[in-house]
Parts: structure tokens; sequence; C-alpha cells
């Protein structure tokens, strides 16, 4: 049986191995620290859990797009490494290097809390903006990221893609950045997650105080929304079928192994198509995704199995394969979580939902608990809803091009 | 403040080397227990390579690696385990990670089937074909060829080493499976391996889980025949818009590996894109080491008709730091850096049996992950002294071709 949580190895961790202390101030952000003394060097993940303003879309990315190539010089002094990703649920930036620089990879950190001091029209602006844009085209150039946005999109309007939309990019190329990040930034909204050769009283020191609120705003804006995909052509020469479920009330450890049972039954169905299927998490919900690339002369089969996909899987859930589907995603987690730098984003990510910041732990542990009837249950739940559904076809040469 | 700082690195780095432990009995394996790492990391590294493989067989060493590894493959997928396999020029690396709860059981599968089950003859048909298909796919690769090259040149035509370490496609292609399962029985054997585990492992399980396949003795390995370096840079014709320039200095058994890794970070900083080196495309260091020594590696890619003065260049950022010591400000501003360098190149477990395997396998009964703790200018100097004249390579387009702008 497996003992072990993935608070990893605790029993043979030091005392404090993954400790949560209360934020002792308002402007002190909450902390967890995981301890892992195997070699000194400690990766540090902070979180501003916030959603960017109404009308504004992207503006949390572009701030990181502003800020990152001075993050990467600081970091580079001490041959630390930085890493910034705008998620659904918080602007995460991630720093890691040598534990004995914890207090200079801290300030790293706390200076991207500062307003941003950038002109409107100044290069850099204009540079974080066309990176911005570029994103946003890719999302919807190729077919595999097209699929996921349109499904997205249809199960979670209120999810706004992390590069915004061109609305908003229009709204942040003429703002003022120190108000759309007043909007954004309040020190109570800050998470640190430490992992590494370092003890919570240091990290609390490192953290102790962050800089105010700030007392800009921003005039009110109609909310952004996401623009419609159907001007768009993704590229593709499969066909492309994606279907999605909401399912925000079911056991987010049972739909995981739903998930993988899927995969694992839809891959051996479809042995000539690309199958995937994935458990979407985020504050705004949860999903399962299931994005198939399938070649032309398949494409009816291919569109009629996922839609029966959910009615001829159930039947063949077994209590083996369930335990079998969890023991694998636990494994996957550990070898995953290997690193400080992924440890501290796995540890953060669950936390940045809103579940706790214990919710790895749980969510680790109640995978070894999920059974037959779990995942019963949540089929049951995902097939009383409506599907989100999104097809592109493969892109045909016209017979005049063809040589 | 400054001071504080560093006696407390040098503090955690010494206890660093103190927790690596031989096992008692058995000279050959090394633990390093890790509380709070969620994987356990397996290296075995066995001293077989290009100085056991006859020419005509160059290749067999991989190919015998692979095949018998092949028909554990599912055990270890169904264990959770996964396990990579490199050939290096003086060993065969077997990285096995595995979760806390099995990574004994998938260490078993592991040394059983590189030193007790025979040969299947289904998997080496298969492997062979596939390392085939491989090689014939990277012979086109620019990183390949000039890696091909540096060899040849580096160590002579002739030398083992001289040769891919992973043989050709026309090599491995002529081995038969009978002339891997005599390779395998005679060079796959605990006597000339070495084994670390890092992880959240009890040493004393440990120890009993290994015990039954690594029996206790001295390690035992090859003798390596001297090098005939090329007396001359050597210039390798290749199809692109670019040219490599690789500068290699051999360095021995006794000097300072450490103190030559900085080196080599820093010499490359002098080389690297930046606003006044806007022709440099790509940049490369590396310090290998072998039982006999080692190879400091500074590689650049470059438009062909600047190669030659990227190649005085070379020279000269590794014989600026020989001709005098770095102001202590400097050399500490620098060692900041580097340290963290160092340190993250091991943050995963694996790579710390990779260092902790490789140091055993030289001979280092500490088998000691980082040394720069002492490291100083006058340290620092005394290494770039000790380099002789590089070896350079030059691959790219003939020059007539290459100087059109």
């Amino acid at each position: 049986m497996l003992t072990l949580s993935l608070a990893l190895a605790l029993a043979a961790a030091p005392p404090d191995t993954t400790r949560d202390r209360p934020r002792a101030a308002q402007s002190a952000p909450a902390i967890t620290v995981h301890s892992q003394p195997a070699l000194p060097v400690v990766a540090l993940r902070m979180s501003v859990v916030a959603d960017d303003p109404p009308g504004y879309a992207g503006a949390g990315h572009l701030i990181q797009h502003l800020l990152l190539h001075g993050l990467e010089d600081q970091a580079a002094r001490v041959g630390g490494r930085v890493q910034a990703i705008r998620g659904a649920d918080a602007i995460v930036y991630t720093v890691v290097g040598p534990a004995t620089e914890l207090d200079y990879l801290a300030g790293i950190l706390r200076s991207t809390l500062r307003p941003p001091a950038v002109a409107p029209g100044s290069p850099g602006m204009l540079q974080a903006l066309g990176a911005l844009a570029e994103e946003r085209s890719t999302e919807r150039e190729t077919a595999p990221a097209y699929v996921r946005a349109a499904l997205r999109a249809q199960l979670f309007p209120a999810g706004l893609p992390a590069a915004g939309t061109d609305g908003g990019a229009a709204r942040l190329q003429a703002a003022a950045l120190g108000d759309v990040w007043g909007e954004i930034y309040a020190p109570d909204r800050v998470s640190i997650v430490a992992v590494g050769d370092v003890t919570m009283n240091a990290v609390e020191r490192a953290f102790r105080s962050l800089p105010a609120a700030s007392a800009g705003r921003l005039a009110a804006s109609d909310p952004d929304t996401i623009p419609a995909f159907e001007a768009d052509t993704p590229q593709a020469t499969r066909g492309w079928i994606g279907s999605a479920w909401r399912g925000d009330s079911v056991d987010a450890a049972a739909m995981s192994v739903t998930a993988r049972l899927l995969r694992t039954y839809l891959r051996r169905r479809m042995s000539r198509s690309n199958v995937e299927v994935e458990h979407w998490w985020t504050h705004h919900g949860q999903a399962l995704a299931l994005v198939v690339a399938t070649p032309d002369s398949l494409v009816r089969a291919a569109r009629g199995t996922v839609g029966g996909a959910l009615a001829a899987f159930r039947p063949t859930v077994n209590e083996e394969g369930v335990r079998a589907a969890a023991r694998s995603l636990r494994r996957e987690m550990l070898f995953y979580s290997r690193t400080p730098e992924r440890m501290a984003e796995l540890l953060g990510e669950f936390s940045d939902r809103g579940a706790g910041r214990d919710a790895t732990q749980r969510y680790y542990a109640a995978l070894d608990a999920v059974t037959e009837e779990d995942v019963a249950r949540v089929l049951d739940q995902l097939a009383a809803g409506e599907p989100a559904t999104v097809y592109v076809p493969p892109q045909r040469i016209p017979p005049e091009q063809r040589r | 403040m400054r001071i504080r700082t560093h006696l407390a690195a040098a503090a955690a780095l010494l206890a660093l080397a103190v927790r690596i432990t031989p096992a008692v009995a058995q000279e050959r394996v090394f633990l390093r227990p890790e509380p709070g790492t969620p994987v356990v990391a397996v290296q075995v590294l066995v001293g077989v390579g290009p100085v056991d493989e006859a020419p005509a067989q160059a290749g067999i060493s991989y190919l015998a690696a692979r095949s018998v590894v092949e028909p554990v493959r599912g055990t270890l997928d169904s264990l959770g385990a996964h396990l990579d396999v490199d050939q290096q020029k003086d060993a065969i690396a077997f990285t096995l990670t595995a979760a806390p709860d099995n990574w004994a059981e998938a260490s078993r599968v592991l040394m059983l089937s590189l030193f007790r089950d025979p040969v299947d003859s289904t998997a080496t048909v298969r492997q062979r074909a596939a390392i085939v298909r491989e090689l014939a796919a990277r012979e086109a690769s620019p990183a390949d060829a000039l890696e091909r090259e540096r060899a040849k040149a580096v160590y002579g035509a002739d030398h083992p080493w001289g040769r891919p370490a992973v043989g050709t496609a026309t090599s491995v292609r002529a081995i038969r499976v009978s002339q891997v399962d005599a390779y395998l029985r005679r060079n796959f054997t605990p006597e000339r391996s070495v084994v670390a585990v890092v992880g959240p492992i009890d040493e004393g399980e440990a120890r009993d889980a290994l015990a039954g396949h690594m029996p206790a003795g001295e390690l035992v390995t090859d003798t390596v025949p001297p090098p005939a370096p090329a007396d001359a840079p050597v210039e390798a014709e290749y199809n692109a818009i670019t040219t490599w320039v690789s500068a290699t200095w051999r360095f021995g058994p006794e000097s300072d590996v450490e103190a030559l890794r900085m080196l080599a970070q820093l010499a490359l900083d002098r080389v690297s894109f930046g606003p006044s080196r806007r022709s440099v495309y790509n940049s490369r260091a590396e310090v290998v080491r072998y039982a006999a020594g080692g190879e400091l590696r500074l590689t650049l890619v470059v438009p062909p008709g600047e190669a030659e003065q990227w190649a005085t260049q070379l020279r000269e950022a590794v014989n600026g730091y020989a001709n005098e010591a770095l102001p202590a400000a400097v050399f500490q501003e620098r060692l900041r850096r580097f340290r963290g360098e160092r340190l993250l190149q091991l943050d995963l477990p694996e790579q710390r049996a990779a260092a902790m395997a490789r140091s055993a396998l030289l001979g280092d009964r500490g088998a000691t992950l980082v040394d720069f703790t002492r490291l100083n200018p006058e340290r620092l100097q005394a290494a770039a002294r000790e380099l002789e004249r590089p070896i350079v390579v030059f691959l790219g387009p003939a020059r007539s071709q290459g100087d059109g702008g």
C-alpha cells in the first residue's frame, strides 16, 4: 500500500516539512514551506490570485512580459532562473536559486508587486503588446490550441484567455499601468510557496513586508468577452474533434481517474487516431475534455465514437482499472514534482484554486480512495449536462491547385 | 553580511558531501538518503564502451545495453518506473527513476536483466533495427557531425574513443545476435559497475535490496590507450550556411575539475552572443571527465567568414584567465553566479545520482557532487595555466564558398 502523501516521504522528512502559517499581518503573504534539504537550493513561487480588471483582459500577462527580462537578468547574477505564468487563477512568478540567496531571490519576487513604471507608447510597452497579440493569434492558428480554446469558451465564458482580447489590448495601450495594477494587486491576494533547503522563519523574514496596495483605480469599463471563433480558420491536416463536459461539483480526484480511464479506453478503440482526455480544473470550475485528431477517412466514425464515448465507456469501468489509473496518476505526480521548482508549482496551483493550502496533499490522498462507484457518479453527472463540441475539418487542397 | 552568506554556503555543501555514504561492505554502491525528495533515482554505471569493442563491432556495447533491458521495459512501466540508457565513452549509464514504494523492486528487475538474464534474440534484432534508423537519421545533424569530427581530432581516428561511442549505422547493422550475447556475458558484470541511489531511502533497506546484485569487491576498470590528437586545426566540410567552431582542451586525471568548470563558464561568457558579438548564433561550454582526465570543450556557431577569428577568440578567452588572476571582488561575483548554476545542474535526483556514479567510477570514494566551496582566484588561474594548446575543429562550408557575407 502506498503510504506516501504528496508531502512526500513525510515520515522521513524534517519536522517542518510542508508547514503553513497564516498571514501575520495584512501586509504579509500566506506562506507554505516544503522542506527539501537534499540540495542547498530553494524554489520560491509567488502567486497573486486575481482576474484581470473588467475591460482590461490580458493586463496581468502584459505586466509579466514587461518585467520578465529584467527579472531574468537579476536571477542570473546568482545563477538562478525565473519563470512567469499567467494562469486562469493567478499571476505567478517562480524563481529558483541557491538557498543561501533566499533574501535576494525573495527581493526579485517582491519587486514584481510594485506598480510597473512603463509609459504608454514606450518601446518596452509596444514590444510586450506585440508579444501578447502573437500569443492571441497563435491560440487560434493551429487546430490543437483552437479546439481547446473553443471548448473552454463554451464551458467557461468568464474565463478569458491569459493573452486577453484585442479590445482589452487597445485599452491597455493607453492606460496608466499603475492604476491597472491597483485593480489587480492587494497584499492579501499574495501566496508564497517555498520548496527547498529553507525554514519557515527564514521565508517569513524574507517576505515580512509587501508593498501596500496602490490607490490608483481605473474608470469603470464594460467587461471583455471572448471573441467569436467562427471567423478563424485553424490549420489542420486531420479532422479535429473536441467534446467537453462541465462537472463543477464532482470529486476532483474521481474526475482525474475518470479522465485517465477514458483515455485508455478510447486509445484502444481509436488506434489510428490521436486521443487526449484532460481534466480541466480552475477556480471557474471543472471539466472533462476530449480532443481527438483523426485521418480524413475516419472522421465520420470518429465523430460517432466521440459522441457516444461516455455511454460506451461506462460498462467497461471496473475496480481493478480504477486502482491502476489512480496508482499511475499518483506516480506521475511524484515524478513530475521531483525538482523544487515543480513541487512548488504543484503545491501552489492547487492552493490558487481556492481549495486551501493543503489541497495538493488531500488530492493525492483522495486519488488512492477513488472507487468504481465514484467514477460511475462522475460519469452520471457529466452525462446529465450538454457537452460543448467543436469540429475542425481537415483542409483540402482544391483540385485546381493539385499537381 | 557577504562573509556570513559564503560561510553558510560552505557549510551546506560540506554537508552535501558528507551525507553520501558508500555502503560499508560494497565499495561500488553509493547511497544518498534524501528526506523530502519525492522519487528515488538509481544510476547503474557499467564501465563498458568502445575500448572493449573490436573496430568492426563499433556500437555493440550500446546495442547490448538496449537489447538487454528491452524485455523488462513493460515490467518497469507497470511499476511506474522510468528507464534511460545512455552510452558514454567509457561507460553505459542506466538511469532508473521510481516511486519510493517500489524503487527496490524496479532496481531488482533492472539488475537481473543486466547481470543475469540472457539476451533475447527478438529484442536484439528489434533494437538493432531501431538503432540503425536512429543513427542514419542523426548522420545529417551538424551537432552529431561535429561530435564525430571532434572525437577523431582529439583522440585520433584509430583510437577507440575516436569512434562514435554508439557506433555507426553500418557497424551496428553488421552485428549478429550471437556476438551481442557473447559480449554481454563477457563485459556486463557487477565488478565493472558502480551504483548510486538518491532519494527518500532507508540506508539499511537499500543496502539489503542491492546486496544480492552487487557483491563486494574492487571496481574493475579498462585501460585506455594514449590518444593521438591532431596537431593542426581540422577542417571538415559540411553543407550549411554557418560554421561550427570547436576548441577542446584535454586535461589530466589530477586536474582541478571544479575550477575548470568555472573557467569554461567564464570563457563562454566572453564569446557568447551579446551587443558586441551579434554574429555568434549559438555557444556552448562543457567539461566532461573520464578516467584518464577529461575535456573542456567550447563550441560556437558563427558565419563561415568569421570562423578563424572566433577560433582565436576561443583560445584567448581561456588564456586570459591563465595570464592574470581575477581581482577578489570580481571573482566573488562570478563565483556567486557559478555556484547557483552548478547547483541547478543537480536539481533533478537523477542528475545527482549520475554525478555520484561518475565520481565513483573515477575512483572518488566520497562520490562528491560538487566541490566549489574552496574555489578562489588562484585555483582558477592555476587550472587555466595547466591547459595546453586546444584542438580546433571547423565544421561548415568550404572556405571559398562561405565568405559571401
